[in-house]
């Protein structure tokens, strides 16, 4: 039992966002898409996601603003509205991060990082539980890429999270942009952190494209998936154990929208490369 | 699956997570000092990445106002912004705009005298409709009443 037995087949998706809501709702095979939990508004929800639910498809409200990894309790009407969201677009799951993003009333603005200590841990085991206890579907939290370390960090990033998966046996969403990001920017290899992590928890993947500035890379979402991101994603299926529903991967992109046309080429290599159906 | 780990854990730990945590977000957003052992060029790396992000963020929220700065919109935002923490893209719209009336549009500066009209908001706590207003505005004057609200002179021609 790892808990993605419940899951239905998602395969190839991406997120949608009502810049391309159009170009979402055309994709003729699209069973998969997400969307940031913050931005549904419950009353009003965007007619184009509800024809994605009615066909079927699946629509995984994504959370940014929960802050699973504060030692602060998730403030429970963010809790509230994730679980209304899944209900609303009867989603099979919803997804959050290992990440805080505000402190002592202040508001970070972004996913931060979490240092790797068993204080992070006991946190984000409590916050994982107190959600869990009120979503109707189970949760995938995704590990962050991050541009900085915690000075006093006691695990690697593998360790880390298994044992977050043994402690909370909760699912993950691994972003195939942000190990890349990670390594790239840390000179390490992406695939020796791929042999680390719990496979066989992984509901679902993020892919996405970033750029190099400053001498780091950034995953913006903004820029094309780049060719190394698209190999990790080979590398990556190629690790995942067998199992009646494979993981989907999820095109995230966030602005700067590219022709069509080269949407659904990424579209198309992702699914050659995760050996998934093409959407297109 | 290992099952022996469901301790509440140690608050002592968190309470000093929760102290550092918040350091280091005052650090990356409100001019607090960096938490030493941190590489100060990576988390500035990243606090600037954030200023970036609120800027492109700010503009979806207030397109016009951003229009008002052209090419300048990115460093006159992260520069207004770098010491303080966002309140999301609707305030932090707001308040730049009330920080820069003399930088706006006449457009825009009449779009922050009707916003001003329509809601009740003293800069520190969350904005509230008001249930009714009567205002002057850039060329004329507004009045609002239950969410309707009607512009007189010539801002009621733009």
């Amino acid at each position: 039992m790892n808990g993605t037995e419940g899951l239905p087949r998602l395969g190839v998706g991406i997120g949608w966002r009502p810049e391309i809501a159009g170009f979402v709702a055309d994709l003729p095979g699209l069973r998969f898409t997400e969307v940031i939990a913050e931005s549904v508004h419950l009353a009003h929800p965007p007619d184009h996601l509800l024809e994605l639910r009615d066909r079927g498809a699946s629509v995984v409200p994504h959370g940014v603003k929960l802050s699973l990894g504060g030692a602060e309790p998730v403030a429970p009407e963010r809790v509230a509205h994730l679980a209304a969201c899944a209900e609303l677009l009867g989603s099979p799951l919803v997804s959050e991060h290992v990440a805080f993003v505000r402190a002592g009333g202040v508001e970070a603005g972004h996913l931060l990082p979490v240092p790797r200590s068993r204080a992070a841990l006991d946190a984000l085991t409590a916050n994982i539980r107190r959600t869990r206890a009120e979503l109707p579907v189970p949760l995938a939290v995704e590990p962050i890429a991050a541009l900085f370390d915690w000075p006093d960090d006691e695990y690697e990033e593998g360790d880390f999270l298994t044992e977050l998966v043994e402690r909370t046996g909760v699912l993950l969403l691994l972003d195939v942009a942000n190990v890349y990001a990670n390594a790239r920017n840390r000179g390490r290899d992406p695939v020796g952190l791929l042999d680390r992590l719990p496979l066989d928890h992984v509901a679902y993947c993020h892919v996405a494209g970033g750029e190099e500035g400053g001498g780091r890379y950034h995953d913006t979402h903004t820029a094309p998936v780049p060719p190394e991101v698209i190999d990790l994603v080979a590398e990556l299926s190629a690790r995942l154990p067998d199992r009646t529903r494979p993981p989907g991967f999820l095109l995230e992109r966030d602005g700067r929208y590219p022709p069509a046309a080269e949407l659904r080429a990424e579209l198309d290599a992702i699914a050659a490369a995760s050996g998934l159906e093409p959407v297109t | 699956m290992s099952t022996g780990h469901m301790s509440a854990g140690d608050p002592g730990g968190l309470e000093e997570l929760a102290a550092r945590q918040e350091a280091l977000v005052r650090a990356m957003t409100a001019g607090g000092p960096l938490p030493p052992g941190f590489d100060a060029a990576a988390v500035r790396a990243a606090a600037d990445a954030i200023l970036r992000k609120r800027a492109g963020e700010v503009a979806r929220a207030w397109p016009a106002l951003a229009a008002c700065y052209g090419d300048r919109w990115r460093a006159a935002f992260t520069a207004w912004a770098a010491e303080r923490p966002t309140r999301g893209s609707f305030r932090d719209s707001w308040d730049f705009a009330r920080a820069h009336r003399d930088g706006l549009s006449p457009a825009v500066a009449l779009e922050l005298a009707l916003r001003e009209t329509r809601w009740d908001y003293d800069g520190t706590g969350e904005p509230r409709l008001r249930k009714a207003a009567f205002r002057r505005v850039p060329g004329g004057f507004a009045v609002q009443v239950r969410g309707r609200l009607r512009v007189f002179g010539k801002a009621a021609r733009r």
